[in-house]
């Protein structure tokens, strides 16, 4: 019955074993999925490659209709489960600043991990951002610290605050994805013809 | 290709589909047998009368009395605020709800303490916890709270305590009249004695 | 010589789809492990945390945000995301080698703008994610990942915006990309 480690079933020194472990794994994925390449990551956002899209959604829908078949199954105690707060202002906020971070720079901090590892410069550019930009975050933490806390809904989820049940709001992604994945297809089928054939890295 | 893709998007909405077509699967925490045992063999889910008396008198708002005597019983006589959930009706739907309500305690009594003790492990099963046993049942009740036995002369000084608590109790609970009580507690001569808590508790 | 039909090279990537049931899997793997989903934004907090405790200490303990992160018995950096961060770099590193992408170091960047501009922006968006981050609770692992995977509905939230507003801003910036 998981989670394990909440329970005290995995204890210890473990812990930091298995973070190593799940971290490898998921480095590997995001690498060999083309995710250490900037110009793959934007590549959604102007249609000649979908790749983030594809993985992430895909991720998505797997872990969301594997999590509710675990619960049936009684293989996991979803109250257990840490649910992501949800501070509505501050997280808008936040999201946007990260899209726009996301497009200009091409990464997000996992990806940004695995592009260092195979010598991506940009990739090592856009984590010393992170770094100075959460710097700058926390020494003007006093200006904002009120905004920052403002909005708490608590750790809510989507069933409570939409009003969907969990199986209808997977299905719902689940169709919208694949809607996604087969238009994504012919998009990126059709502005492939028309741009530059690009060097991949 | 294209026709792996079309076999893989077909499985993902047979599988997300399939979460609607579910049977309803019961999955209330039942505790596992070795805790059980393990739970029956401490005896902490035991509370003295005394305890009960005092949450009573002190109106706790945790107390939950749950009279688990048969309801011709429970209208003859029962504690204050005590509700009724006769033993074998103790599994059925419409009683489930008065146990496990967060931050109650719900205390089981009956005439000794068995059947008290029966409803507790069938609930301790179900997977409730908050949940105790009052000990000694309505026969201690009476024999500490309601009639209280004077201790003698050469008892501690917790025991004339403890003594004229259950005076005071048994007052509230059946409105006597009060007695002269001036040999309540003892003068204060140190006694060096080892707290005899069995003696101190009452037990019955 | 060759001719111009082998001039893309196509690098060897696996397919998205199977990149992404994996990722799916391991996200599960890890709800159940540890009852958290997979995170990277707060390995690179630790080090801040860390780097300023050890450069001022004073003003790490005073600082109202930083001060949560302290502790006496072990270093910030003893914890969870980190390990967790070091291992995406390593399994970045092994799946270089296995896919021959582990070559000098360079910079890669639309053929319309130079290597240095390049870098400026990943700069700036470093630094506007790392913002952006602490608002969120998260980047798009951390927060739209693992969060919509978990059903919350913050993480649903910053899910939708982080790709939309990418959406939205991308045709100003195409210059970069294409």
């Amino acid at each position: 019955m998981g989670p394990l480690i909440p329970q005290g079933i995995i204890t210890g020194g473990w812990d930091f074993v298995i973070a190593l472990l799940l971290g490898i794994a998921f480095g590997f994925i995001l690498e060999a999925s083309g995710f250490s390449s900037s110009r793959n990551i934007t590549g959604a956002f102007y249609g000649y490659n979908f790749v983030v899209l594809r993985v992430f959604l895909t991720a998505v829908l797997v872990a969301m209709i594997g999590l509710l078949y675990f619960d049936y199954f009684g293989w996991i105690d979803m109250d257990l489960l840490y649910i992501l707060p949800t501070y509505l202002t501050p997280m808008i906020i936040g999201a946007i600043i990260m899209g726009f971070g996301f497009l200009i720079g091409g990464f997000c901090p996992g990806t940004s991990y695995t592009g260092i590892a195979i010598g991506k410069l940009d990739a090592m550019v856009f984590t010393g951002g992170l770094f100075i930009g959460i710097f700058v975050f926390s020494e003007a933490f006093p200006l904002f610290s009120d905004f920052y806390y403002s909005d708490n809904m608590g750790n809510v989820t989507i069933t409570e605050v939409l009003g969907l049940s969990a199986e209808v709001f997977t299905m719902i992604m689940v169709v919208v994805g694949l809607a996604a994945f087969w238009v994504t297809w012919l998009i990126e089928k059709r502005v492939r013809k028309n741009i530059n054939p690009y060097k991949f890295e | 290709m294209n026709k792996n893709y079309i076999y893989l998007t077909v499985l993902m909405l047979v599988l997300a589909a399939g979460l609607f077509v579910l049977p309803e699967r019961d999955n209330s925490k039942q505790t596992n047998p070795e805790d059980l045992m393990w739970s029956i063999v401490q005896p902490t889910r035991f509370i003295s009368t005394d305890v009960v008396a005092k949450m009573i008198i002190e109106r706790d708002p945790t107390l939950e009395l749950i009279d688990v005597r048969s309801e011709d019983e429970y209208s003859e006589f029962s504690l204050e605020k005590a509700i009724n959930i006769p033993l074998d009706s103790l599994t059925s739907e419409n009683y489930q709800n008065y146990l496990g309500i967060k931050g109650l305690k719900a205390i089981f009594y009956s005439n000794d303490d068995i059947k008290a003790d029966q409803a507790w492990v069938i609930a301790k099963r179900l997977g409730f916890d908050n949940i105790y046993v009052m000990k000694g049942g309505l026969n201690c009740w009476m024999k500490t709270i309601i009639e209280p036995t004077q201790p003698n002369e050469t008892a501690s000084s917790e025991e004339f305590e403890l003594y004229s608590f259950r005076k005071g109790a048994s007052i509230y609970f059946t409105g006597a009249n009060m007695e002269n009580d001036s040999e309540g507690t003892k003068a204060v001569i140190n006694v060096q004695r080892k707290k005899k808590t069995s003696v101190v508790e009452g037990g019955c | 010589m060759n001719t111009n039909i082998e001039s893309v090279r196509r690098p060897k990537y696996i397919n998205p789809y199977f990149g992404g049931v994996l990722l799916g899997l391991l996200l599960l793997l890890t709800m159940y492990i540890t009852g958290r989903g997979l995170g990277a934004s707060g390995a690179v907090k630790s080090a801040v945390v860390t780097t300023f405790d050890k450069v001022a200490p004073v003003h790490t303990e005073s600082s109202t945000f930083y001060s949560k992160f302290i502790s006496d018995s072990h270093s910030p950096m003893f914890n969870w995301l980190v390990f967790e961060s070091l291992g995406i770099f390593i399994g970045g590193l092994i799946s270089g080698a296995i896919f021959g992408r582990l070559k000098k170091i360079r910079v890669e960047h639309s053929p319309k703008i130079s290597s240095k501009t390049r870098l400026w922006a990943a700069g700036i968006g470093g630094i506007l994610f790392g913002i952006g981050s602490q608002f969120g609770r998260g980047c798009s692992s951390g927060a739209a990942l693992s969060g919509t995977a978990s059903f919350s509905f913050g993480g649903f939230l910053v899910m939708m915006l982080l790709f939309g507003t990418g959406y939205i801003v991308a045709y100003f910036f195409r210059k970069l990309w294409i």
